[in-house]
């Protein structure tokens, strides 16, 4: 082992030159001009040839970067002391209480550098469950309204708050008689406000007023039960769910939770392969109504009737006595059947519902659900909800005590009667007559022009509050901002003018303890947003009203209106009451059935309207006696019941803001108090037509699918004999292009198309979320709305000569007699960017402004984008949104992102796109990067469920899944895997990222089944017996 | 060295002198202009001007001042550009593989004809940046070296491919004309009487000296451009058809395309030809030059190629109907029953039957019914564009998203505002270029001098010496003395 030396590096080495030895202690052979560099003096200086390259390039780029420095400098001036929880860039998150609606889902709010960008589900709700509805995302953007009170005003004119404070407390220590007039309060603490103020001033009553009252239903259990409530309805435990154009799923008492619940006896999968069944009777073709199993359109006169036959079949089986009534009832003899034997087989698990004001109805609903023994079970009246209300003959009362003079000061908090009530003229003119009106409403509205005094309330998200949306389940508002505005809070305003200067936000912690004693942790309480106590245990409720009154009415309304023309007004799942018709937002969210925004229309069927000889975007004058609104324009509107129309309430407000002013007509003005109630039916109009055009603003303007296979469905009795029923079609797929090479992550999304209720949040989710801009009514016209995400929304219907389902448009204009538009089958199909793994946009682009993601996202390079609209044209989804105009800082579009104000509601982590750029979604990229960021902060690989796209997490019915496929466990994954998943087009093999599921219709063998059993009938109900198997197969 | 055919007549009529040609042709614009052309300039220009203040007014406030929405990206735009487009090949066709194909009636159409390849072609390159929703960054399609480091373009999009195809298409034709102008240009400077006339033309020739030298050259580089230019014809409009061919659109998505697109450019570009010269051999004073054997020889050729865009429409509809594909079939059942009916059927009857009536030699010798034909071929093929782009896009697989498209009028002011480019930069060529190349032409008239030396020596055959001798005034004359 002498010789280690075994490898030289070359002859000299092996030599051992004298050159090569001294050399050798050097690393580099030749030296490093080190000193050179260092020394090098003016005169010496020598450069050359890569010196000069270097000095060349260096000054070639120092000028050009110079040169390029062409944008203003804008100074941000940074915090001086920074607040302790805001970090620049990071998110706070608050847990609150939605204030849209008194429903008062429970909700978290994400603020930016002191602003709320956000309202998004709590999903720790057990009540709610981290559902919001579309109003609840878009009344963030009430928040930063530059139309809203921005301090009191006296007489229209600006004021303060302590002028304005003396006035008051003088004019009401005066007033012989005080009215406050307010709507729903589901607010415990706001309740002992009141309580105080009358208190105060013993001559004070308070006076409920609702635009859309619930008052029978209220009044109903009264009588029926002695418990004047309205109760707490289960749909979580419901089979079989009836419900007379009660919109539960939409606008009824608390739509998201009902979705929750509903939709919770509706997924099915191969281990669960039960759903409930939903059948609806209704006049208008609601959003509800196009998600039940089994449908049918009735005159509202005939809800009563149709009850009372319903109560006689279920007394029948159960034992109890029958009333006098006319038993044969056109059109749905057969349903009242069926209905009545899938309730009494479903007995303690079925529930009954109406939408109706009218006492009648909903008696009979009360004794129905009695007699199936639903109390306790599905409907419950002892933890009651708070989250509607409704006084219609007390607030008739306080009308005609304004006439007489008797009331001198009034004052309004959370309502608006001179637009909402029936006979707005009367109201303001009792109005008149009262000395001293002062009104807490955040804008100068219909109201509040006749008011002394405006004294704006806070916007929720800037206010403390609490709320019992339902016995035993508390919430706490907190403001998530320093208030916008000089505005004061309602409830602070009437304890400083009922003497206490007590802070508003002391005086409901201390409530709050003496209502939860001390063991309650305040913090904890706000942190959590909402408390739970244990629910009360539900008593026997045995119903003792006398049904007798209640068949000589309904069966004269049902004989009297036979041939007669009837309307029902009816909310728009967007718009609503009208409380928030000056909400862009929601004026562009189209409604889910009609696919029409912007305005309100006169729903009617086809049969009718080839009777009156009217069309699409005719121009007609509705009148009902004296009440009229001129100028409504139609709309033709499959599943309408013949003889009927529909009008949308919420419309046509005059001091709404710019906004809402002059969008439709009023319909509150075809409303009426009948019997004690607010009535929404006019059992009699008339139409005549105007002779005149308009275009409503539609977001889809073709309407069947034209028999393709973009979605599938099966009956459910299919789907139990074979999972994948419906979904066998698949393609042979030949691929041109290589696989993409994913690594780490691949986002994909599944949409249950048996959840998807249509109802329209995700919309306004993603719009919040993304920062799509509102275009209006004109360019919806045009077809340019921005939407990333969008509903779409088919009918199918059934020619009744071949009995075969028709959804081309040539087979139904080739035979328009036969064919049956009252009976319609909805389909709802939400729609966003398929991310497809071979994007067909991708390869046409020529700048690569749209490319693939490592992580299979097709992205969207906006800075890159020339604006050709090439990949639009290419994508078979058509999901790309291009900027026709530049929609920001434009007066052309006077929404929200022209005015300083507006723009706070901007998600700073979206990009806002200029004019003439392509966008599209993006599978909500910044949450993923956001998710991604988290995880690597926390040190740990991502797990299923940490990035949630803005629609999957607003969605109440759970519709929307999204997340990694290379994680084979994920939600996700298994979706993808599962028998009832396909994509659209999947022949065309751009491997869409997006997967659907199978609609599964609970439609016909149990009715079928049962009828057989309960056979009565003749030949006639097999025929129909037999038709809804062909509609359930077809 | 060139083969005559013994059937065709003369392709100059009238026994014209190489001097009459010089003084027919330099006529327009040696002498004061016309009030015709004056009235016509002036018309343009009010189109130009209407042009102008629509494309400005949408480089102002965005595409959104045009019909078209989230469903129908393309309409009107792209229509116009590969309706301008179409027309320019007729010019390309005729120059280049006329030439090559030693077609010698071409000599006297060439020359308009290639003008209206370069004007259409502004137009259409007009309609390129225009329909962009950030004309500013128009040039990013072009694969410059960027500050943007290795961003680059996407050599798979069809629009790149335009890109290549436009431009060289533009820069080959611009050169091709300016070339064969250079003798014709020399003619103007020689007989040119004003200081100003002989700086601007003498500029242009180039130094023109008609020595045998510049005339071999000049041979030369016609025939190399020829054959560049032959590609061309073909490949342009290919690419242009595989900007719908290469997606996957149910009604653009058709391998027949490339060919079918080149036959109706070459329609469409004779139509236009046949516009353009049927009134100018009136208003010019050209009718020897532009016979009716030439008028009838393009008509032939719009017969043909009316008749292949024809058998394309049918061959489509058959390969929809045999393709099984629901969205296709649909696509064409809605192109011929759909909505937009109407511009099919217009397509059809303008493109496929009305050229037929050019079987009949009266519809092809007779100048004012080939002009009415000419204008009815222009609107079939406007049409044709139409169709397939507004047709296809309006209604494709999803149905909620079916919309129906409708011009605005400053769409409809760009359109006809297009022609009024075209014909603004077409009144000025005409009065400041010789319409009829005369160097070439010169080449192919029977001069009177060689007819009567044919008809001297014929009858000196058959006749013998003495009735020979009435024929001795002739003055001999070169190509280029004049």
């Amino acid at each position: 082992m002498e010789n280690k030396n075994k490898y030289w590096r070359g002859l000299e080495e092996l030599n051992n030159d004298a050159a090569f030895v001294a050399g050798k202690k050097n690393e580099f052979a030749e030296g490093i001009p080190l000193l050179e560099a260092l020394n090098d003096d003016e005169g010496e200086f020598q450069s050359n040839r890569r010196d000069f390259l270097k000095y060349f390039g260096f000054s070639i780029s120092a000028v050009a970067l110079a040169a390029c420095n062409q944008t203003p400098i804008k100074n941000v001036i940074p915090y001086v002391f920074k607040p302790e929880n805001i970090t620049p860039g990071n998110a706070n998150w608050y847990a609150s209480t939605c204030g849209a609606c008194p429903t008062g889902c429970s909700i978290l709010v994400k603020t930016r550098e002191g602003r709320p960008i956000k309202i998004e589900g709590n999903s720790d709700s057990p009540v709610f469950k981290g559902g919001v509805c579309a109003k609840g995302h878009a009344s963030l953007l009430g928040l930063y309204d530059n139309e809203r009170l921005q301090a009191p005003k006296k007489d229209n004119n600006s004021s303060t708050w302590s002028e304005i404070d003396g006035e008051i407390a003088k004019a009401l220590s005066s007033a012989k008689n005080i009215r406050i007039v307010h709507g729903t309060v589901n607010s415990p603490t706001t309740k002992k406000v009141l309580i105080d103020f009358a208190a105060k001033f013993p001559n004070s009553k308070t006076v409920n007023y609702e635009a859309v009252s619930y008052a029978a239903l209220i009044e109903a259990n009264k009588n029926a039960f002695g418990k004047a409530v309205v109760p707490s309805y289960n749909f979580a435990n419901a089979k079989v769910i009836v419900s007379f154009a009660a919109d539960f799923l939409g606008t009824w008492i608390s739509p998201v939770e009902f979705a929750k619940a509903w939709v919770s006896k509706r997924k099915v999968s191969a281990t669960n392969k039960e759903m409930s069944r939903h059948i609806q009777f209704e006049s208008n073709l609601s959003m509800t109504g196009s998600n039940a199993d089994v449908r049918y359109p009735i005159k509202p006169s005939m809800e009563g009737i149709i009850l009372l036959n319903l109560y006689n079949k279920i007394a029948a089986k159960a034992g109890a006595p029958i009333l006098p009534s006319v038993t044969n009832v056109e059109v749905v003899v057969n349903g009242i059947e069926l209905t009545a034997n899938e309730l009494w087989n479903a007995k303690g698990n079925s529930l009954l519902i109406s939408g109706s004001n009218n006492l009648d109805n909903q008696l009979l609903v009360a004794a129905i659900n009695s007699m199936l023994g639903n109390f306790g079970t599905t409907v419950d009246l002892d933890n009651f909800s708070n989250q509607v209300s409704g006084d219609d003959s007390g607030f008739e009362k306080f009308v005609e005590e304004m006439e007489s003079g008797a009331v001198d000061a009034v004052i309004f908090y959370n309502s608006n009667p001179a637009y909402s009530y029936y006979n707005s003229s009367r109201f303001a003119n009792a109005l008149k007559k009262v000395g001293t009106t002062i009104t807490t409403n955040s804008s100068t509205d219909e109201t509040g022009v006749f008011c002394k005094y405006q004294c704006p309330d806070n916007h929720y998200l800037e206010s403390w509050n609490d709320a019992e949306p339902k016995l035993g389940y508390l919430g706490l508002t907190q403001p998530t901002i320093t208030k916008v505005f000089d505005t004061r809070q309602a409830q602070e305003s009437l304890l400083i003018w009922s003497g206490n200067n007590e802070e508003y936000y002391s005086y409901l912690k201390n409530n709050w303890s003496t209502m939860l004693g001390s063991s309650v942790d305040w913090n904890q309480c706000i942190h959590n947003g909402f408390i739970v106590l244990p629910s009360k245990s539900t008593s026997s409720n045995s119903f003792n009203a006398n049904l007798s009154g209640v068949v000589a009415p309904i069966t004269t309304s049902y004989t009297q209106s036979k041939d007669k023309l009837e309307l029902k007004v009816y909310q728009k799942v967007s718009i609503g009451d009208g409380t928030h018709a000056n909400n862009p937002w929601l004026q562009e969210l189209p409604d889910p059935v009609s696919r029409t925004c912007w305005d309100n229309y006169l729903t009617i069927g086809k049969a009718s309207a080839d009777q009156l000889d009217l069309k699409d975007g005719d121009v007609v004058t509705v009148s009902s006696g004296k009440n009229k609104i001129e100028n409504l324009p139609v709309m033709v509107q499959p599943g309408q019941a013949n003889k009927t129309i529909g009008i949308a309430l919420g419309y046509g407000r005059t001091n709404g803001g710019k906004v809402a002013n002059g969008v439709g007509a009023n319909a509150y003005t075809f409303t009426s108090f009948q019997n004690g109630t607010v009535s929404y039916m006019v059992a009699d109009v008339s139409i005549s037509k105007t002779g005149d055009g308009y275009k409503l603003a539609q977001t889809q303007t073709h309407h069947t699918i034209e028999g393709r296979n973009l979605i599938r469905d099966a009956s459910l009795k299919e789907f139990q004999n074979d999972s994948k029923a419906g979904n066998h079609d698949s393609a042979h797929i030949i691929s041109l292009w290589e696989e993409h090479d994913n690594k780490g992550h691949k986002w994909g999304m599944a949409i249950d198309m048996n959840a998807c209720t249509g109802c329209g949040s995700c919309i306004v989710s993603c719009s919040a979320e993304n920062n799509v801009p509102v275009v209006g009514r004109k360019e919806v016209i045009r077809s340019r709305e921005m939407h990333w995400l969008r509903i779409d929304r088919y009918y199918t219907f059934k020619d009744t000569n071949t009995k075969a389902s028709v959804s081309k448009e040539k087979e139904i204009n080739a035979d328009d007699n036969a064919i049956d538009f009252e009976n319609v089958r909805v389909q709802f199909q939400p729609v966003m960017c398929q991310q497809c793994n071979h994007a067909p946009c991708e390869t046409v682009c020529p700048v690569y402004a749209t490319t693939h993601s490592s992580e299979g996202l097709n992205q969207m390079t906006y800075n890159r984008c020339i604006g050709t609209r090439y990949c639009a044209n290419n994508c078979p989804y058509k999901v790309r949104r291009f900027n026709w105009f530049k929609l920001r800082d434009n007066d052309q579009f006077d929404f929200y992102m022209n005015n300083d104000l507006g723009r706070m509601v901007i998600n700073p982590d979206v990009t806002v796109r200029s004019r003439g750029v392509m966008e599209k979604c993006t599978f909500c990229v910044q949450r993923i990067q956001a998710g991604k960021l988290k995880a690597k902060l926390e040190n740990r690989t991502m797990v299923d469920g940490d990035v949630k796209t803005a629609c999957q997490q607003s969605c109440p019915a759970d519709a929307i899944v999204f997340g990694d496929l290379m994680d084979k466990d994920s939600e996700i994954s298994k979706l993808y895997r599962n028998e009832r998943s396909y994509v659209m087009l999947e022949e065309y093999n751009v491997q869409p990222s997006v997967y659907y599921m199978t609609k599964i219709r609970n439609t016909d063998e149990t009715i079928a089944g049962t009828h057989k059993d309960a056979h009565k009938g003749g030949n006639e109900k097999h025929e129909e017996h037999k038709e809804e198997k062909e509609h359930a197969h077809s | 060295m060139s083969y005559e055919s013994p059937l065709r007549g003369n392709l100059v009529e009238g026994g014209k002198t190489y001097h009459d040609i010089t003084l027919d042709i330099t006529r327009p614009l040696e002498n004061k202009a016309s009030k015709g052309w004056w009235i016509g300039f002036s018309i343009a220009s009010v189109f130009l001007a209407l042009w102008i203040s629509a494309t400005t007014y949408t480089l102002l406030v965005g595409i959104g001042a045009w019909g078209l929405n989230k469903t129908v990206g393309w309409a009107f735009d792209i229509t116009n550009f590969v309706f301008w487009i179409g027309i320019g090949h007729a010019g390309t066709l005729i120059s280049a593989i006329l030439l090559l194909f030693r077609q010698k009636w071409r000599m006297s159409i060439n020359r308009s004809a290639e003008a209206m390849t370069i004007f259409a072609v502004l137009c259409a390159a007009s309609f390129i940046v225009s329909h962009m929703g950030r004309p500013w960054v128009a040039y990013w399609p072009i694969p410059l070296p960027n500050a943007f480091g290795t961003l680059w373009v996407n050599f798979n999009s069809p629009l790149v491919w335009d890109v290549f195809a436009i431009s060289t298409y533009f820069s080959v034709s611009l050169v091709f004309w300016y070339c064969g102008l250079i003798p014709d240009i020399a003619t103007i400077r020689d007989r040119a009487t004003t200081k100003l006339r002989k700086f601007w033309y003498g500029f242009f020739a180039m130094g023109w000296n008609g020595s045998s030298r510049t005339w071999h050259r000049y041979e030369l580089v016609s025939l190399i451009l020829a054959a560049i230019s032959t590609p061309l014809v073909l490949s342009v409009h290919s690419i242009v058809s595989m900007d719908f061919a290469t997606s996957l659109v149910p009604g653009w998505h058709t391998t027949i395309f490339p060919p079918y697109f080149v036959a109706g450019a070459i329609f469409s570009g004779f139509g236009m030809v046949l516009t353009l010269l049927v009134v100018g051999r009136e208003v010019l004073g050209q009718k020897e030059y532009i016979t009716e054997e030439h008028l009838d020889a393009m008509c032939r050729i719009v017969m043909l190629t009316g008749t292949m865009v024809g058998l394309a429409y049918i061959t489509e509809f058959f390969i929809a109907a045999y393709s099984g594909v629901e969205y296709e079939q649909y696509a064409f059942l809605n192109r011929a029953f759909g909505p937009y009916w109407w511009a099919y059927w217009t397509m059809m009857t303008c493109n496929l039957l009305a050229p037929q009536i050019f079987w009949l030699k009266w519809a092809r010798k007779t100048p004012w019914f080939i002009f009415m034909m000419s204008i009815v071929v222009n609107i079939g093929m406007w049409f044709e564009r139409f169709v397939i782009i507004v047709t296809s896009l309006h209604r494709d697989f999803l149905p909620s998203s079916w919309v129906m498209y409708a011009p605005t009028i400053i769409e409809i002011c760009i359109l006809i505002g297009s022609f009024g480019l075209f014909f603004f930069f077409y009144f000025l060529f005409v009065r400041f270029l010789p319409t009829i190349n005369m160097a070439e032409i010169k080449g192919i008239i029977k001069t009177k001098h060689s007819l009567e030396l044919e008809k001297h020596y014929s009858e000196l055959l058959t006749h013998g010496p003495a009735k020979a001798n009435h024929s001795n005034d002739m003055k001999g004359e070169s190509v280029h003395a004049n």
